[in-house]
């Protein structure tokens, strides 16, 4: 990745670079949390006022997916989903390093998930009822194979939360490279500058027109998609977090579906 | 029409291999792999790509149809889409994955 990609301004040495930018992240979070909550008003102004309407949304999609026995995760999936957001824009801003574009961080956050939701189950309905419920509604003898199945279904889902977050992210990211490289110095722009008068026609419109494609729709659909990709990565916890708890209240009824 | 397509095809496929063929003093040996790992990660992410748009497209139809005609679930119909959306497009995603293992970090030289 590094053949196409500047590395970042800032490095620490003998850090890996999506450790230290985790660390920013994290950073931007504890003070914009601690300037929020340094004196909490009745009425909120500025900064609290600004979280308050955040986290609302948070416990609107909590209340509307898993019920309001879901609010006391909401810490857990509202620190995700914020750290997912911030480190989704902050690998836009140039000469940075967005941390979600490794995959040793999502693999964390996935991995926080799938061990959050099993502890949940495990402790909402005591691990034998848990998992009796990897068996499903089925006769007696498809219960080996429906086990196995479920199994490799659970072991999926960190997988793909991980691959989806890293694969969009760092999709993106490639594709703003390869356009900065063909409208940079070794591209269109280094080719109006050269002083050849074809260059110049074609070089120069060319440029332009790439400037304004970036900065009219790709910058803007990345930003959507940082936006679109923390939602979604909310939202799977969230339904991994009602299918662990859920279960227990319509013991043995119908199939319930199985979310990847 | 069509062989001459399908010999086109198979001309451009066998070219990277007979490029280095000729040039074994430079590569090293066995590295008919990379050229092979290029095109294969160019057309992969081709057919992934169409496809995925296929099935997204049969998504979006449904749900906007859905939409117009309950305009009061709007709401719960996108959510459902876009975890739908999701869900359909992490399989392309995969194949980028793939795709980018095979360009950037080569695991078979």
């Amino acid at each position: 990745m590094s053949a196409i990609e500047h590395p970042p301004i800032f490095r620490l040495p003998g850090i890996p670079d999506h450790v230290t930018y985790t660390w920013l992240v994290m950073a931007i979070l504890a003070v914009a949390a601690f300037v929020a909550s340094r004196n909490v008003a009745l009425v909120p102004r500025g900064m609290q006022n600004f979280f308050e309407v955040v986290l609302e949304q948070f416990q609107q999609m909590i209340d509307d997916v898993i019920g309001a026995e879901g609010r006391r995760y909401l810490p857990l999936i509202a620190t995700l989903g914020l750290f997912i957001l911030v480190g989704n824009l902050l690998g836009l801003v140039p000469g940075m390093y967005g941390p979600t574009t490794n995959l040793n961080t999502t693999a964390a956050c996935a991995l926080v998930v799938f061990f959050a939701y099993h502890y949940i189950g495990v402790r909402k309905q005591g691990p034998v009822t848990y998992i009796k419920h990897f068996m499903g509604p089925v006769p007696w003898w498809l219960k080996p194979m429906m086990f196995v199945i479920e199994v490799i279904s659970h072991l999926a889902r960190p997988l793909s939360l991980t691959l989806r977050l890293f694969g969009n992210m760092v999709g993106g990211h490639i594709l703003l490279a390869i356009i900065f490289f063909l409208m940079g110095l070794d591209g269109l722009i280094g080719w109006a500058l050269s002083g050849n008068p074809l260059g110049a026609v074609v070089g120069g419109i060319g440029g332009l027109v790439m400037i304004a494609f970036t900065v009219g729709f790709l910058y803007p659909l990345k930003i959507l998609v940082s936006f679109l990709q923390a939602f979604i990565f909310v939202m799977l916890t969230m339904l991994y977090i009602s299918g662990a708890i859920e279960e227990a209240e319509h013991h043995g009824g119908e199939p319930h579906p199985v979310h990847h | 029409m069509r062989r001459s397509l399908i010999l086109a095809g198979l001309a451009v496929l066998a070219v990277p291999g007979v490029a280095l063929a000729q040039a074994p003093a430079a590569a090293q040996q066995g590295s008919w792999v990379g050229p092979f790992a290029v095109l294969v990660a160019g057309f992969a992410m081709a057919f992934a790509a169409g496809l995925c748009a296929l099935g997204q497209g049969k998504a979006v139809a449904s749900a906007v149809d859905a939409m117009a005609r309950q305009p009061g679930a709007a709401a719960r119909i996108q959510t459902a889409m876009i975890i739908g959306l999701a869900l359909i497009e992490s399989l392309a995603i995969y194949v980028l994955v793939v795709a980018m293992i095979l360009l950037f970090v080569q695991p078979i030289q």
